[in-house]
């Protein structure tokens, strides 16, 4: 994913996903831990993977990275929605 | 698959009562009655027919839904053979999860009577692993990843003691209307319906076993008298069986049909009526005895 426009969607479709699963936060910030603070737990992160999926047109996006890939937002936008 | 896992001793004399001995005993002869070695068991034949159905058509994750009518018949039975690689794949990977948190629980501290059924779930267990993987490397070159990632555990053990317990017996009962219908249905291959009723029978005490545990812990639970964790424990029972289901709805398997946008196609099935009806025939029984025994509670409105 190289177009800033579509990485710029991408992660917008990924912080809707959270804040829908998640009623209490009107907000993601880049540092928040989502799996410390629960706001994606194991029962979630088949789904949340397929999100991203979906949103990169890549897929087994768990090949080869840690849980550490899906930690934060800044994370997030580093390992799969960057260039 | 990451796990912490935390002590898994259980406080003496939960699972102390005698009728639970009784049944553990029962189960026990059972499993030594029917003791087979799944290594001369099967007659595994050299090919499956790729145009046969190695899954009935009525079990498809397509199947009551619009997309289902847009798939030739050829397709479909494309179709039915990578769901049912994806059914046993999931077995296998879910099989592996069970087997460590049992095998944790041997021999500890309150699983003493347990423990002597335990010796042959796990190795009835680790059976089935083999035949699952077995059928998948023989007839379609490969298993499909663990889609699933275990990111926590449950703070207090004693919590996590009833959820593994419940997980397991969930998820068997999912794999067990499976086996049911694919073992009966003259349509597969023998070879499809010889390791489908191997399971449904051993899976049969495995249910029970499961079940009397689930209760025994769940009791133990009530005792605290913590009605919200009782809640939040049966909120995620429900949500573990929603996340269960979706594993049933795989893009690896309609990639491999050849069915084009497979993430596109999951999303419009799971908000299907016709698919959220058959997903709740699935786990009927499921759900009925787990109301019954008080495991599941009715669904509190937020204030």
């Amino acid at each position: 994913m190289t177009d800033q426009t579509s990485a710029t969607n991408a992660e917008t479709r990924v912080v809707s996903w959270l804040l829908a699963r998640n009623p209490e936060l009107d907000t993601i910030p880049d540092d928040l831990d989502l799996i410390e603070n629960r706001v994606i737990d194991s029962l979630d992160f088949m789904e949340f993977v397929f999100v991203l999926e979906e949103v990169t047109g890549r897929a087994n996006l768990l090949d080869g990275v840690s849980v550490d890939a899906f930690r934060t937002r800044a994370a997030i936008r580093r390992t799969f929605l960057a260039g | 698959m990451l796990n912490t896992s935390t002590s898994s001793a259980l406080p003496p004399g939960v699972l102390a009562q005698p009728a639970f001995a009784r049944a553990i005993d029962r189960l026990s002869k059972l499993s030594v009655d029917g003791y087979y070695n799944p290594y001369r068991s099967f007659a595994w034949p050299d090919a499956i027919d790729p145009a046969s159905w190695w899954m009935p058509p009525e079990l498809l994750s397509v199947w009551g839904t619009d997309a289902a009518d847009t798939l030739d018949e050829a397709t479909l039975r494309t179709l039915a053979k990578w769901e049912s690689i994806n059914f046993y794949s999931l077995n296998v990977h879910g099989i592996r999860e069970l087997l460590q948190a049992v095998i944790a629980r041997l021999h500890e501290p309150g699983y003493e009577v347990a423990s002597r059924f335990f010796h042959h779930f796990v190795g009835e267990e680790n059976d089935h692993m083999w035949f699952f993987a077995e059928f998948c490397l023989r007839y379609a070159g490969k298993l499909y990843p663990d889609r699933q990632v275990r990111i926590e555990t449950a703070p207090d053990p004693l919590i996590e003691n009833f959820l593994v317990f419940a997980r397991i017996t969930i998820f068997e009962e999912i794999v067990d209307f499976y086996n049911t219908a694919m073992a009966a249905d003259e349509r597969l291959d023998p070879a499809i319906r010889k390791i489908n009723q191997v399971h449904h029978v051993d899976e049969s005490r495995h249910i029970a076993f499961g079940r009397k545990l689930m209760v025994l812990l769940h009791e133990d639970l009530c005792r605290r008298g913590d009605e919200a964790l009782l809640d939040r424990v049966s909120e995620y029972l429900r949500r573990y069986m929603t996340a269960s289901i979706r594993g049933f709805y795989s893009p690896d398997a309609y990639r491999d049909a050849g069915i084009a946008d497979p993430l596109a196609l999951r999303r419009g099935l799971l908000s299907h009526p016709a698919r959220a009806a058959f997903d709740a025939r699935v786990l009927r029984r499921t759900t009925d005895f787990m109301t019954a025994t008080g495991i599941l509670r009715p669904v509190r409105e937020a204030a």
